[in-house]
């Protein structure tokens, strides 16, 4: 059940029982032709005031349509809403429509908040029913080609194409640095504003480290970029970083929060081991796209169709020694599609999370509330879900999964892995004839003349050995060198076909076939949405949501960037665009670089260029009471948003400050919150989807059995107990003030200096050198170290030490990861004065926002 | 629902310490922006003063001014009988078939179709009276029993959706759409918190996340200081049960050096940014983390405890839980969850449930005992239960060994101590178990009776967020009476 939960949490379901779906099923239509007096009636008296007074909240085109009422036909009329029929033919006093505008009864008034009907149009609508409602409107007048349409929220703005807006005119025109400027400057004016003045040199290049590569500048970085005075030397920095490796390390996270990446299955479906052993390969094709700036629209093809894309790739070389034919990169990407949540191994639930992260991730849509009902917020119909689920249920995954290079190097561990993993199949084999010798035998126990009898231990054994077997294979994949790296692929079943709709989203319970094809409301053409039956049809899936005429895709991408460079989107809800989201803060401005996105080729490399080299970025971001009183949640961005760093900006700054960052690129997970602190970037540390790292999560890593486009930001004691105590960000603090550079300074006034520079990234204040040597004076090397009664009592007892090794010792022999839950040290080295100096910098607010 | 907007003049008891502090929790909260900005300063000018001085946090504001600190003790809306709630998350779903309704008709039709539903599974449990009021309980529950004259049962609990995260996130927050407050949360923002240095919602769980993760004790859009704390009772000793509580280089008089320190760079770095609220909340945060250290120590550990205590809350991990519970309401934390995970038994429903209940009925049996013997039972509401219950149906999945599915329509709570009438049945389900038909209760309705226990109504405690008031029971809830004392 666990998919359809997520998605109702994620998506919006209230279990309230608004029965849009009567509008269907309305009471058998009269066939009499209406009088003429009658239809006389209706059209001068009735009509227009339905129009006019119902149809805002009662009519398939209401933006929210109320009470699943609809009044715009005759059959929706009759059948009403949620309370029962609108309206009994020649019956006023029955009717609840008559009910409601008589205004008597005190929970039924409609029009509501006291817009009651004149008497005359009381009297008019009663005359109506008791004339028996003639009404000349039908369903197929009213509803045309879209009657398949949930009949909510159609004219919702997300749904709408992208037009390329006029950039306005402004007053301040010597502000603007490029048409970003204009439209958030002409927001500002338009409210009697003025951005805030550009940010300091030193303070604007370590936001734009932070920002674009996750990691501090250097200090010597910092002086190069304050001295250097050319026209262009922001400019060359923000293409520098956006060469980095870094830089793609750092935003590939986000893209991984969004698809909701792990490397374990949650749930695995029998004897199965948890681990995605090979899950690295997608983390490590996500990172590698961004540096690659791999255009938006192939990122979402190779994501969705990689099997393709890597098909294309090969026709398309004519030399077919080329080495870069080995390379199935493009295969990697589909971890996207298999990652999961695997449910159990339950079909149902693996798709609807195929379909919520495809749909939440590409479009801003919550689809999978369409599971069992048609969606109560947006124009999204049941037929949408299994037409899409078709194409998701039309995918297998093979047998062995194919390596990501077509010929594996032939090393000593390469063959060495081959001759344990041929001695594994030989054990899968002789373990795959017991478990049929077994049923049979059970199928012999249930027949007529059993005599034998099953031994239950028979079954708990085989179980055991299967369990065995798959955690030796995984941990041959997961851990032996010669292994080679493979992608996570689906691929097509041999002969695809269309699926039912699960009335009531259950598996037994099987409604009308629908052809695999796109949403109806994002299609370009809704009434005539080509059926895809070519293989599973993920390809047309794919091209369909990289249509640049898609309404939805080029929006959600600009909403996610633009979100992640300011701490804020322009609609708040990265992953629902639809109508349970805020309006945007600049609509004008979110598709103009919609647009201009989908014109740059999909370059997400061009979209952060506009953003980042924007006046509006550039500002200070320096409170104004004034304004924080008008606008507190800077939503007309006059200044730029204070940040807090997340947990990876915090942790790979921390390396980062003392040198020890280990910059491997790619590669199998670590371990970076358990003790011995691999020394990668946090992108790298193995996350468990059933028991995430404590320490990530303290900081507000989000779940990852949801895609996530937006982290929570909580302030818990824990976060301050982890800088406080951590023997992490002291041995770093320590680190930091022992190397022979540091100790050879000369001056204590020097000292305080070369730590705010190393740390803060900016040089102290007379006022701060001050006060950093008073503390230094007071709080001398070696003095008032730790009382050893103190430490006796958090040293681990011998023998809670002895049980804590026999856990970790049995975790990794089982395969299961060792997630360090506690931070305990004997740590007898007394801190030097220096390095509680550095300790306490690193605790300030300083060391953890950038401004 | 805007009724706290209104009211600038304090509307409770005159007797009470807090007297002339007003009862607008919207003053000191609105946001954290503008609740900052209203003060015309910075939380940290205030903190600066108040914060590094512990004992101020703890004496009684006065008159007019502002109480220190969101945690701080505030009164409640009206005198309420509990000050503290441990809710035990029977998590997965238990039968309530089982365990705290029994269906004879069910037993009679063991085995039979009982209509579309499938084939009526009879209870593998017996159940017997106990107490003086002769509560039906099941024999998986014969200890927690033994205290039947203290507990209160409603047996027509239903709730809107089958799927374990999805409600069991409902039973914590009222909400299955956008991330809403805990009731843990909406406690600490309304009552604050009775110890300065223990967050005042702390949720002990096992090393996994229960369905649904931190969702599930999330501040959500309230102030992050009301988030719970999340504790894995499993590390093997107390130091490692709350990452990094120690500080195993330098001492605590050194360390408050430091702090103060700190929050000396904190206070120029604020200034330098024209103060803003964002940095100013986060030094709240270091000084409960500083007490923290040596009050949770001490809180956590158990071995602190007698050795018949600890060996009446018995051997296990939910023992070590209730005792660790117990230990943290008797020091004033507001609400204490405890994870009692699975409880999802679709098969070998008599050896699974046994096994479940076995771990939890002696622990709950004790923790009732303890809390009575140290008069604190009166004062502390316990809540036993999960998130929806099971069919009186076979699973479908035809199992040999049979258990039941997931059933949204009805379910069984149990609550006990502050404010509640012992020796109490409250609602029915039809006969046979499969549907509450009598008196229903929705999580809305246990909400607002939680929140009434507390002194708190829960129409009344609000949070104004994207344009409108919010608050637990959404639009809805209902107090459940009968069940109080």
């Amino acid at each position: 059940m666990n998919a359809a939960v997520r998605s109702l949490r994620a998506g919006g379901l209230f279990a309230a029982t608004l029965a849009l779906a009567a509008t269907g099923q309305a009471a058998a239509p009269t066939t009499k032709p209406i009088a003429s007096g009658d239809l006389h009636f209706f059209e001068t008296k009735i009509r227009p005031l339905l129009a006019d007074k119902c149809y805002k909240c009662h009519s398939q085109t209401s933006d929210k349509v109320r009470g699943g009422l609809l009044l715009d036909t005759r059959e929706a009329t009759l059948a009403g809403g949620n309370t029962g029929p609108s309206v009994v033919p020649g019956k006023p006093d029955e009717s609840l429509l008559i009910q409601a505008v008589r205004y008597k009864d005190e929970d039924l008034q409609m029009p509501p908040k006291g817009e009651k009907l004149s008497d005359q149009e009381v009297a008019d609508l009663t005359e109506w029913v008791r004339r028996g409602a003639p009404d000349p409107r039908s369903a197929a007048v009213v509803a045309g080609g879209t009657k398949a349409y949930g009949g909510v929220g159609k004219n919702h703005w997300a749904f709408k194409p992208v037009q390329k807006p006029q950039v306005p005119a402004v007053q301040n025109a010597a502000w603007i640095k490029n048409p970003v400027d204009a439209f958030v400057l002409a927001k500002l004016e338009g409210a009697g504003m003025t951005p805030n003045s550009p940010a300091e040199k030193a303070v604007l290049i370590r936001r734009l480290y932070f920002d674009l590569i996750g990691l501090p500048p250097r200090p010597s970085e910092v002086q190069e970029f304050v001295k250097d005075t050319s026209p262009d030397a922001y400019a060359k920095i923000v293409d520098r970083l956006l060469n980095t490796q870094q830089y793609g390390e750092h935003w590939a996270r986000y893209w991984l929060d969004v698809v909701r990446y792990s490397d374990t299955k949650g749930d695995a479906k029998g004897q199965e081991d948890n681990r995605f052993p090979h899950a690295w390969t997608y983390r490590d094709w996500v990172i590698d796209a961004f540096n690659a700036d791999l255009p938006y629209n192939q990122f979402i093809l190779s994501q969705l169709a990689g099997d393709a894309m890597q098909r294309a790739r090969e026709r398309n070389t004519k030399d077919k020694s080329d080495t870069s034919v080995g390379n199935r990169w493009p295969l990697a990407a589909m971890g996207f599609v298999t990652l999961g949540n695997q449910f159990n191994g339950r079909r149902e639930d693996i798709i609807g999370d195929q379909i919520d992260v495809t749909t939440k991730a590409f479009l801003g849509l919550t689809v999978t509330c369409a599971r069992c009902h048609d969606h109560k917020f947006d124009p999204i119909t049941m037929k949408d879900y299994y037409a899409l689920y078709g194409v998701f249920a039309n995918c297998d995954k093979p047998a062995a999964l194919p390596t990501l290079q077509a010929k594996v190097p032939q090393t000593a561990d390469y063959f060495d892995y081959l001759e344990k993993s041929a001695a594994l199949d030989k054990r899968e084999a002789e373990l795959k004839a017991q478990r049929e010798e077994f049923q049979r035998a059970v199928r012999t126990s249930k027949g007529k003349n059993a005599t034998a009898k099953i031994d239950p231990k028979t079954r708990q054994q085989l179980q055991r050995s299967e369990r065995e077997l798959q955690r030796d294979i995984t941990n041959l994949e997961a851990q032996h060198p010669g292994a080679p790296a493979r992608a996570n692929v689906v691929t097509d079943v041999p002969r695809p076909r269309d699926y039912p709709v699960l009335l009531r989203g259950e598996a037994t319970n099987k409604g009308e076939i629908v052809p695999r094809r796109f949403i109806e409301v994002i299609s370009p053409d809704p009434k005539k949405r080509p059926v895809w039956n070519e293989g599973s049809g993920r390809v047309q899936l794919a091209q369909a949501i990289a249509d640049p005429k898609n309404p939805l895709t080029a929006r959600v991408l600009v909403n996610r960037i633009w979100q992640q460079h300011w701490g804020a989107g322009f609609v708040d809800t990265p992953d629902d665009l639809g109508n349970m989201s805020s309006t945007p803060t600049h609509p004008e401005l979110l598709d103009w670089l919609a647009a201009t996105f989908v014109e740059n080729n999909w370059s997400i490399k061009s979209l952060h260029r506009l953003i980042v080299l924007s006046a509006a970025y550039q500002q200070s971001s320096l409170n104004n009471p004034h304004y924080a009183e008008t606008d507190p949640n800077n939503k007309l961005l006059w200044r730029y948003n204070l940040r807090r760093m997340d947990f990876e900006e915090l942790h790979d700054s921390l390396l980062a400050i003392t040198g020890e960052l280990d910059r491997t690129y790619g590669g199998r997970p670590v371990a970076i919150s358990s003790e011995g602190f691999a020394k990668r970037r946090a992108i790298y540390t193995l996350i468990d989807r059933t028991n995430p790292p404590e320490l990530l999560t303290q900081f507000d890593f989000p779940s990852p059995d949801v895609a996530t486009g937006r982290r929570y930001e909580t302030l818990v004691p824990q976060q301050a107990l982890f800088l406080m105590n951590s023997p992490m960000v002291i041995e770093t603090a320590r680190k930091l003030v022992d190397r022979p550079a540091f100790k050879e300074v000369e001056t204590d006034e020097k000292r305080v200096v070369l730590l705010y520079l190393a740390i803060f990234q900016r040089w102290p204040t007379n006022q701060e050198v001050a006060l950093g040597l008073k503390y230094v004076k007071s709080n001398p090397t070696g003095t008032d170290v730790v009382l050893t009664s103190e430490l006796s009592a958090a040293k681990l007892s011998a023998k809670d030490a002895r049980i804590a090794a026999k856990k970790a010792q049995s975790a990794k022999q089982q395969g299961r990861f060792n997630q360090q839950v506690g931070g305990v040290y004997d740590n007898l080295t007394p801190l030097d004065t220096w390095a509680k100096f550095a300790h306490a910098l690193f605790q300030s607010n300083e060391a953890t926002f950038y401004n | 629902m805007s009724s706290t907007h209104e009211s600038t003049e304090p509307s409770h008891d005159h007797a009470h310490p807090c007297r002339g502090i007003s009862t607008n929790l919207e003053d000191y909260f609105l946001t954290r922006r503008q609740l900052l900005s209203r003060m015309g300063m910075g939380l940290g000018a205030l903190s600066l003063a108040n914060l590094i001085d512990p004992h101020h946090v703890m004496a009684a504001a006065p008159a007019g001014k502002l109480p220190a600190g969101p945690l701080a003790p505030r009164p409640s809306h009206f005198p309420g009988k509990a000050k503290a709630v441990i809710h035990i998350f029977a998590q997965g779903a238990p039968s309530h078939l089982d365990t705290w309704d029994p269906k004879p008709m069910l037993a009679k039709m063991d085995g039979k179709t009982i209509g579309p539903e499938g084939i009526a599974l009879g209870s593998p449990f017996s159940f017997s009276k106990y107490g003086q009021s002769g509560l039906e309980v099941s024999s998986a529950f014969a200890k927690t029993a033994a205290h039947a004259d203290d507990l209160a049962v409603i047996r027509s609990m239903w709730t809107d959706i089958p799927a374990h995260e999805v409600a069991t996130v409902f039973m914590n927050t009222g909400s299955l759409r956008i991330a809403k407050p805990s009731l843990g949360s909406w406690l600490v923002y309304g009552l604050g918190t009775e110890n300065q240095n223990l967050p005042g919602f702390i949720a002990l769980r096992g090393s996994g996340l229960p369905p649904g993760g931190s969702t599930n004790y999330q501040s959500a859009f309230l102030p992050g200081v009301y988030q719970g704390a999340s504790i894995n009772t499993q590390a093997p000793s107390v130091a490692q049960m709350i990452q990094n509580i120690r500080n195993t280089y330098v001492s605590k008089n050194e360390q408050r050096r430091q702090l103060d320190f700190v929050h000396q760079l904190n206070e120029i770095h604020a200034k330098n940014l024209q103060r803003d609220a964002a940095l100013e909340t986060r030094l709240e945060s270091y000084e409960i983390a500083f007490r923290m250290q040596a009050e949770a120590l001490d809180a956590f550990d158990i071995n602190k405890e007698s050795a018949e205590t600890r060996a009446a809350y018995g051997p296990g991990e939910q023992g070590k839980q209730l005792l660790i519970a117990r230990r943290l309401v008797e020091r004033g934390v507001r609400m204490v969850q405890v994870w009692h995970n699975g409880w999802d038994h679709h098969q070998q429903l008599q050896s699974r449930l046994s096994k479940k209940a076995e771990e939890i009925d002696q622990p709950l049996a004790a923790l009732l005992g303890d809390l009575k013997q140290r008069g604190l039972l009166d004062s502390t509401l316990v809540v036993w239960g999960g998130e929806f219950g099971r069919k009186s149906t076979r699973d479908r999945n035809g199992y040999d060994d049979p258990g039941r599915d997931h059933n949204a329509k009805a379910f069984s709570m149990v609550l006990a101590g502050g404010g509640i009438k012992g020796g109490t049945v409250h609602g029915a389900t039809d006969e046979f178990g499969t549907a509450a038909v009598t008196d229903k209760v929705h999580p809305h309705d246990l909400h607002a009776t939680i929140l009434h226990c507390m002194g708190m109504d829960h129409t009344k405690l609000t949070y104004r967020f994207n344009g409108r008031d919010f608050r637990l029971t959404d639009v809805a809830g209902n107090v459940v009476k009968p069940i109080l004392a």
